[in-house]
């Protein structure tokens, strides 16, 4: 489960981050809106970029497979970083509503994801990949910068 | 933003699957208001036609279309494969089911033999196909969470409370000896209510509550074990209703408490949640767990001393309530979110906003409404006056989300049609 709970406990900590910006921007603290959704930005892209550089080729690897389920996890990263986009735009114009309503997208477009991968792609890799790789695979991943 | 379409639609159903679903469980929620509206106070008492035909078209009509469309969506989420062709599959279940409700309610106005067949016919070719793929799809899932356990676990007791069904009728008609009608009435009972209804919602508030609303977790060992001691506990019912009858309220009460436990469990959640907004929805949950808790803890008391008539009513209307209170919080959430993410999919630039499908204003009104229903129906358990009164605003409630759905899903078709798409040829 080293890798469920990895992963899993990232996810949790980016909700935290994401509810947090809301908080701002819902109360119209603009500038710590800002900051706190750079945060939160910062963090999932990380995020991202751990599983799109490090555990996607893993699980390819061992599955022999490039198309398939890891294919439709990056296809919905993409996803997000457009909503990131437009999200940083609603900051800038201090709009509200758009903040809000592209929030509530975004929340659920990664909730779903997450829970795909929680579901299957990090139980999976859990089960296919020796102990050994695994440690090896996280302290690659904590290696990880943006 | 660049993308692709394909991939991620293969994943999610089109959204005329969820959207054909939820549209006709409005139209039977409507149904069902206009119902109350001349039927006025019979519809509640136990055992007559008028209340056998509201209930069914409350829970066949309403429930079992919003959860199917939710379970069409859903699925592929939590067992990460589309099942297949779901357009064909949800015809093929939706029509037969339309016709064995509508079969069902004739047979309790004219108890007719025939016509009871002709509806266990058709509801089973309606419902077991469906029920038992989704149920093989979550069971070959290499690993569970609480939510598709008890997914798992609310179909099964589906599979059941059909069956039992089947049997009640088999005993009616006269082609079977075996089984008390009365033990197995209310066998039916707690399987399609507590067992199938609760127990779904209770799996879909495992996912739904911690990770739209960012709050603490259920406690672990409760979510992990808790659908499997609920479905325990209806299958000692069931052997209970064959051989000793008189255990059957007491393991109901049991059942009871733990779906108490569930709705007290998740107002604590809601009220820690880390999102800071209160939109309409949060209060459908609060209002529907609400409802459920005091509905259960009156079950329980009924099972220990007898309800009078109106309270009686009231467990009716609160456990309604928390149905179709759960129902209308998912709906506001699942019907924007589909129709933007779909065409944001599509890579259609001009793909509305959440807000822009249904604002949250519309549903803060919605909530409004349905709240005042409630409180109407209530009260028109000590004065049958109101029952036409609740009757009609039961009528306008659904009649609001009918209409929501039905701009949502035009405002998809007519941004298909005219919206600029982003051209795929250029990418990749
Ligand atoms: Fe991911
Ligand atoms: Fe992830």
């Amino acid at each position: 489960m080293q890798i469920s709970n990895y992963m899993t406990h990232e996810h949790r900590s980016c909700d935290g981050l994401f509810a947090e910006a809301e908080k701002l921007a819902a109360s119209g603290e603009w500038d710590a809106a800002e900051k706190a959704f750079l945060d939160f930005a910062n963090e999932t892209l990380k995020h991202f970029k751990k599983e799109e550089e490090e555990l996607f080729p893993a699980f390819e690897a061992k599955t022999g497979s490039t198309e398939g389920p890891t294919q439709v996890m990056r296809f919905e990263h993409e996803q997000v970083r457009g909503l990131v986009g437009k999200i940083a735009e609603a900051i800038e114009k201090q709009d509200r509503d758009a903040y809000l309503s592209l929030a509530e997208s975004m929340m659920i477009l990664l909730q779903q994801h997450n829970m795909k991968e929680e579901q299957m792609l990090y139980a999976m890799c859990d089960r296919v990949l020796p102990p050994a790789e695994k440690s090896d695979l996280v302290e690659k991943m904590e290696k990880v910068e943006l | 933003m660049f993308q692709n379409s394909g991939l991620s639609l293969d994943q999610a159903p089109p959204i005329s699957v969820v959207f054909r679903f939820f549209l006709a469980g409005s139209l039977w929620g409507i149904a069902a208001g206009i119902w109350l509206f001349f039927a006025g106070a019979p519809a509640l008492e136990p055992s007559t036609p008028e209340a056998l035909i509201l209930t069914h078209m409350l829970t066949l009509g309403v429930m079992l279309s919003f959860m199917l469309g939710a379970l069409f969506q859903m699925l592929p989420v939590l067992a990460g494969v589309a099942l297949h062709d779901p357009v064909k599959a949800a015809i093929r279940s939706q029509y037969p089911i339309l016709f064995g409700t509508l079969f069902l309610l004739s047979a309790f106005a004219t108890a007719s033999g025939a016509l009871y067949a002709f509806a266990l016919l058709f509801l089973g070719i309606g419902l077991l196909p469906i029920a038992a793929r989704m149920l093989s799809r979550l069971y070959r899932l290499p690993s569970h969470s609480p939510s598709s356990r008890g997914m798992g676990f609310s179909l099964y007791n589906l599979l059941l409370l059909v069956a039992v069904g089947g049997w009640m009728l088999a005993l009616l008609g006269g082609w079977m000896q075996r089984g008390d009608l009365p033990a197995l009435k209310q066998l039916h009972l707690d399987l399609g209510l507590l067992g199938w209804i609760a127990l779904l919602i209770v799996s879909v508030s495992f996912q739904v509550i911690e990770m739209f609303y960012v709050t603490p977790p259920y406690p672990k060992r409760y979510a992990r074990w808790m659908p499997a001691l609920l479905t325990g506990t209806l299958t000692v019912e069931f052997v209970a209703a064959l051989n000793a009858p008189v255990l059957e309220p007491w393991i109901e009460s049991f059942a009871a408490i733990l779906l108490m436990v569930h709705a007290l469990l998740t107002l604590r959640r809601l009220s820690m949640r880390q999102r800071p907004l209160t939109d309409a929805t949060v209060w459908f949950w609060r209002l529907g767990m609400g409802a459920l808790a005091a509905a259960m803890l009156l079950l329980v008391v009924g099972n220990l001393t007898d309800l009078s008539t109106s309270l009686t009513m009231v467990l009716y209307v609160l456990y309604t309530s928390f149905a179709l209170s759960v129902v209308l919080a998912m709906a506001y959430k699942i019907v924007p979110f589909l129709t933007w993410f779909h065409l944001n999919a599509q890579g259609y630039f001009t793909a509305p906003m959440m807000h822009e499908v249904i604002h949250p204003q519309n549903a803060k009104r919605h909530l409004a409404l349905h709240s005042t229903t409630v409180f109407v129906a209530l009260v028109a358990a000590f004065d049958p006056r109101l029952w036409p009164l609740a009757g009609s605003l039961l009528c306008a409630s659904f009649a609001w989300i009918a209409v929501n759905i039905y701009r949502a899903w035009h405002l998809y078709l007519h941004v298909q049609k005219t919206g600029e798409r982003f051209d795929m040829g250029s990418f990749s």
